[in-house]
């Protein structure tokens, strides 16, 4: 091979399973070992879940968008729920709100200990794979317990939640939390000290609070880099007004950072939930909530395990949304595992991209846009800046 | 740092118990506000079809026999249900109910997933009308 096609040797990885479970298609130039470009192609799982809104109600919307993410269903639903009823001026009881911050917060566990899991199966730690799913089932099992799902929980209903916390749920959390809380310490100690993990983990992908701004990341990829942000801190809602959190971040930027935030991030999570068990409100689970929701618009921004999770909903009288925009947190985060990329070894490639816990499935969004003419056709940025000037003139 | 973090769990679990379950040798009881098959009563149904009209997955249909009479068939397709239990929130009437104990769903007929419920002689007369071709209608905007 000749100087020139060695420069442009592009290694293509997926679409089919490039690091997780889940299709996305990279393509990465390397000179030798060393990544010199990365791209990205999203796309594959694309599933017209906002569209499909637009075909029912808003009780059977909250179900869909609930299925945008396997993982982190609750914070879908709630925050859909949350838009709607601020649409429709109606608020959730107390009590209602508490338990949607505490099944979130259940899930902020699950989430993160299936995450530590995976990253460290990329990392061929199996071991550490193996024992932190283990230790899941416990938060999984309360889950179960209390909404009566494994996954798709459903604990969420328009104006409340269906779902009760009895004394013997409360006992049983406290049990669990307990048990899960001395295995994060353990977890911690082993990410943070075992030799053969920290080669993997430290100095690589680092990312400076400039960079983290600069690409917008969001979540505890932004946390890892010091910068602190987090819609449950900036914007509280729902019982997060009572129960301020303390937000978790670290400076080092780079993958062993990543590990670190999410994991005292669960510490942070066993706290919030032991508050909210002692302070439970009284009351009831639902108010009444009126089928048709007047016309407007709202946004509604919610912190899911991965970063801010954004939707943005539309109504028109009806009993229908008129548009539903979902922005999930993989998005913006994806940006940077293409610039960090660039000098690495190819080696650190699956490690760097589940550093940012993606879900494809959530992110994938089509924007097709319908020219004054009649076809569809893409538009360059300043057509569209032009049209928009147009439209409201 | 240390070499091999941990060694210790891995050798101590050689003489622990295996986590995972024996399922189906070993059957555990199921929590109590698990979400399985759904069970409809006819008594208080005013069939409003809220639950029918709430459903996310299109897996109710009320048939009305005689609306002034109450007599109304309960058309359930177990295999579309995805087990949220809106339509036991949406019910203003308590009539349905979503049983923790009937999770071993699977078949290998595709009429078991299909159920009526109501009264003998209604799910009769529901049985014994020609089928209509069962075409998903595509949702539209």
């Amino acid at each position: 091979m000749t100087s020139n096609q060695l420069e442009n040797f592009r290694i293509p990885i997926g679409p089919q399973h490039p690091a997780l479970k889940e299709p996305g298609h990279f393509e990465f130039a390397v000179d030798g070992e060393t990544v010199t470009d990365a791209s990205v192609r999203l796309g594959y799982v694309h599933r017209g879940i906002e569209k499909g809104t637009e075909g029912r109600n808003y009780v059977q919307s909250m179900y869909l968008l609930e299925r945008v993410c396997g993982i982190c269903s609750h914070v879908h639903a709630t925050a859909f729920a949350l838009g709607v009823e601020r649409l429709a001026k109606v608020e959730a009881p107390p009590r209602a709100q508490a338990i949607r911050v505490l099944v979130g917060e259940l899930e902020r566990i699950h989430s993160h200990m299936l995450w530590l899991g995976v990253a460290a199966h990329e990392a061929g730690f199996d071991l550490l794979f193996m024992y932190s799913w283990r230790d899941r089932e416990t938060v999984m099992n309360l889950l179960e317990n209390i909404t009566g799902n494994r996954v798709n929980y459903s604990a969420n209903l328009l104006g409340g939640v269906k779902c009760d916390i009895t004394d013997q749920h409360e006992q049983e959390i406290r049990t669990g939390i307990d048990f899960l809380e001395e295995r994060t310490a353990y977890y911690l100690d082993v990410v943070s000290n075992d030799a053969m993990f920290l080669r993997r983990t430290r100095g690589i992908g680092v990312m400076s609070p400039e960079a983290a701004e600069q690409l917008g990341v969001v979540g505890p990829t932004a946390r890892a880099s010091g910068v602190a942000r987090d819609v449950r801190v900036d914007a509280p809602y729902a019982a997060y007004v009572d129960h301020p959190v303390n937000i978790v971040t670290e400076t080092a930027g780079d993958l062993e950072a990543r590990f670190k935030v999410r994991i005292k991030e669960l510490f942070e999570s066993y706290r919030l939930i032991r508050a909210i068990l002692d302070n439970m409100p009284e009351g009831d689970l639902t108010t009444r909530m009126p089928r048709r929701v007047k016309p407007g618009e709202t946004i509604s921004r919610v912190e899911a395990p991965r970063g801010e999770l954004f939707y943005y909903i539309k109504s028109n009288g009806t009993d229908t949304a008129d548009r539903v925009k979902v922005r999930t947190p993989t998005l913006p985060n994806m940006g940077s595992v293409l610039a960090l990329a660039v000098g690495h070894q190819f080696a650190d490639m699956p490690m760097l991209l589940a550093g940012i816990d993606p879900c494809f499935s959530c992110n994938d969004r089509m924007v097709s846009i319908n020219a004054p003419g009649g076809d569809t056709q893409q538009w360059t940025w300043e057509q569209l800046r032009q049209y928009g000037i147009e439209y409201y003139r | 740092m240390k070499l091999s973090t941990m060694w210790k769990e891995a050798l101590g679990s050689l003489v622990q118990r295996p986590a995972t379950e024996k399922y189906p040798f070993v059957r555990q009881e199921a929590p109590e506000h698990l979400r399985s098959k759904l069970h409809w009563d006819l008594e208080g149904c005013t069939g409003c079809s809220l639950c029918a009209k709430d459903c996310p997955a299109n897996a109710i249909e009320i048939i009305t026999i005689d609306k002034k009479a109450k007599r109304f068939v309960f058309h359930y397709y177990v295999d579309r249900c995805t087990f949220c239990g809106q339509c036991v929130a949406s019910c203003n009437k308590d009539c349905i109910e979503l049983v923790n104990n009937e999770w071993e769903l699977a078949a290998l007929d595709k009429d078991n997933f299909e159920l009526y419920y109501g009264n003998d002689a209604d799910v009769d007369s529901v049985l014994a009308e020609p089928a209509e071709a069962d075409v998903e209608e595509p949702i539209t905007a």
